[in-house]
């Protein structure tokens, strides 16, 4: 029998020293930045019932979840997504908390994705959701702490605003079957510009197909917001535009101009989102590094009917590009002969709580410690129940005093 | 940063963008005369692009992992492998389709059998006769798939056909045209966005001179 035992399933990995030391560098710069907003820290099951994810705004695809069951057949996966648990929690044992609710996590989801084109199935993810209002107040809120936290990441972000409604109206406009209309959908998210205009084709005349021919183009700065008001208007879409384009001056006028594109043709999840759609980008990353936006309609799912509005952002691709620093060597080694045991265990407790990064030594000569410090680069080898200063062994000090 | 990469499929549609960009005025000679170098420089005297040149579902995984911005890939490959990337424009080169082919005067439809099919391209094999809510037996082949009902390994083929004349020669005919292929323009989607005002004139470029050429 082939034995799997000393490698990790596909689309997982170790993380060792530095890895881990970027992840959680990364990952604080954003928990700090949530906290300071009133946001506070929640942690849910790595495991969920798979009923969670079924809900009928918020499917999630089957096959792409990790699926096992309990002790009484139950099916569970392992959570795919943040937001739904989150969800799930303020439509119940939040219900009657005060509004609103800011909350903010750090923590993995597991997606199966398809092998072998270099993505991974445990997915770091640290995020924040505003529950119980849909004001602009709260959009402006989660848009700017969106740029804010690609901001503390890296250089060249940039973050991508959308309205759901826009599209929405569009397309609810156009005289044509729910199948048509998920065709075309998927055309204006791919960007499809030669299908999207073949599917277009039947709709001769329409003013809502004409629209939607340039709906995948509409995306760029603030001309956008002219180019699609002059396109259509009816409908609702003119209202969606003039909020987006409150939401984006306001943004300019905090400075962020240069760092905000329009994508009216941001329509990957048009089921769960019912506002204002955002990604974020970072220079040198291949791929959205955050997503997030309005999903008004995902506690009444829960029976428990709240507005609300969060992103995640994805740290590993984050993590990738961006610098390791080096770990350091401890700042000192103690080493004791066999009588001295206790004492080197006293003295590391007194260097370390001098904040000191210290090492116990488990060899039995001194000669042998002097050797290992200065083959790991430790600077100081304190001999415990010693009472002398402590030996350098940095290459001119040699092991001297 | 570093000029836009373009990946283009090896091969057939490999020539024939190196056509379509000459005549955008892009000299493209280091292409034409590529040596062993991997990575070639093409320049319009304006703007400098990189011509990679790779197998078609590299493409695919280049473009969708940022590492080229732009792509030139077929639709076979595309519907085969799926990802995540905008696909902006139909060349019109390359053009072929997908196809079911059974032995000629066979009618695959008929009888109750759950039915074996070859194909090198199971995920569109599957999606098909999934659309067709019909249970199929699927078999991978990687060469020459004509040969599998020949031998009576399956019933049918799922292929990619241009003239017709491969399946002729072997007996088969075209039960069902299944889609229409050609070679695609695909863009990575961080870069479309990040880096708009290099390649948002370039797709303007190539389906300005496609529509001039357009036989009307």
């Amino acid at each position: 029998m082939k034995r799997f035992d000393k490698v990790t399933p596909e689309g997982t990995r170790d993380l060792l020293f530095e890895e881990c030391a970027s992840r959680q560098r990364l990952t604080g710069r954003l928990t700090e930045l949530y906290r300071a907003r009133g946001y506070r820290q929640i942690i849910t099951p790595g495991v969920e019932f798979y009923d969670v994810f079924t809900l009928p705004s918020s499917g999630f695809p089957q096959d792409s979840m990790y699926k096992l069951s309990d002790n009484r057949g139950r099916l569970m996966v392992l959570r795919p997504d943040c937001t739904i648990p989150i969800a799930r929690l303020a439509a119940t044992r939040l219900a009657g908390m005060a509004k609103p609710l800011r909350i903010y996590y750090a923590q993995n989801v597991y997606r199966m994705e398809q092998g072998l084109r270099g993505r991974l199935s445990e997915i770091w993810q640290a995020g924040v959701e505003l529950m119980g209002d849909c004001s602009l107040r709260s959009d402006l809120e989660m848009v700017e702490l969106a740029a804010s936290s690609l901001a503390g990441l890296g250089p060249g972000s940039r973050i991508e605003l959308c309205h759901i409604g826009y599209f929405r109206a569009v397309i609810n406009s156009l005289e044509a079957d729910a199948d048509t209309k998920e065709e075309i959908r998927q055309c204006v998210e791919q960007k499809n510009y030669a299908a999207l205009g073949n599917l277009l084709d039947r709709f001769p005349g329409d003013p809502a197909a004409a629209a939607l021919r340039k709906l995948p183009r509409l995306f760029g700065g603030e001309e956008v917001f002219e180019a699609a008001a002059a396109l259509f208007g009816e409908n609702g879409a003119g209202e969606s535009l003039r909020y987006l384009r409150d939401i984006y001056e306001a943004l300019c006028r905090l400075g962020l101009a240069d760092q905000i594109l329009i994508d009216l043709g941001l329509v990957n999840q048009a089921e769960y989102y019912t506002g204002i759609v955002f990604r974020g980008y970072l220079d040198g990353v291949g791929e959205p590094v955050l997503s997030g936006g309005r999903y008004d309609n995902l506690l009444r799912d829960f029976g428990e009917p709240c507005p609300a509005i969060g992103f995640a952002v994805e740290l590993d691709p984050v993590a990738a590009v961006a610098e390791h620093l080096p770990s350091p060597p401890p700042d000192a080694l103690v080493f004791a002969d066999e009588k001295h045991l206790p004492q080197a265990i006293q003295c590391i407790k007194e260097l370390t709580a001098q904040g000191k990064v210290v090492e116990n030594c488990l060899l039995d000569q001194l000669d042998q410690a002097i050797a290992y410090g200065k083959q790991r680069g430790i600077p100081l080898l304190y001999v415990a129940g010693d009472q002398n200063a402590p030996l350098s062994l940095n290459e001119e000090g040699g092991g001297n005093r | 940063m570093r000029p836009i990469r373009i990946a283009l499929t090896k091969g057939r549609l490999e020539t024939d963008s190196i056509q379509l960009f000459e005549r955008l005025g892009y000299d493209c000679s280091a292409v034409l005369n590529k040596g062993r170098r991997l990575i070639l420089p093409i320049s319009d005297g304006v703007r400098q692009m990189e011509v990679v040149l790779a197998k078609a579902a590299d493409v695919v995984t280049y473009v969708e992992n940022g590492v080229c911005d732009i792509g030139v890939v077929g639709k076979d490959t595309i519907m085969e492998m799926g990802g995540t990337f905008y696909e902006v424009a139909d060349l019109g080169f390359g053009r072929c389709r997908f196809a079911l082919a059974v032995p000629k005067g066979k009618d695959f439809y008929s009888g109750y059998h759950t039915r074996r099919i070859a194909s090198k391209y199971v995920n569109v094999t599957r999606s098909v006769f999934e659309a067709k809510n019909m249970d199929v037996n699927i078999v991978k082949i990687e060469g020459s798939v004509e040969l599998a009902p020949i031998l009576g390994l399956s019933d049918a083929i799922v292929d990619i056909v241009q003239t017709g004349l491969t399946l002729r020669e072997n007996g088969l005919e075209v039960a069902e045209d299944l889609a229409d292929i050609s070679a695609r323009l695909i863009v990575n989607i961080a870069s479309l966005k990040l880096r708009k005002n290099e390649i948002d004139p370039f797709i303007t470029q190539i389906e300005t001179i496609l529509k001039e050429e357009e036989p009307t």
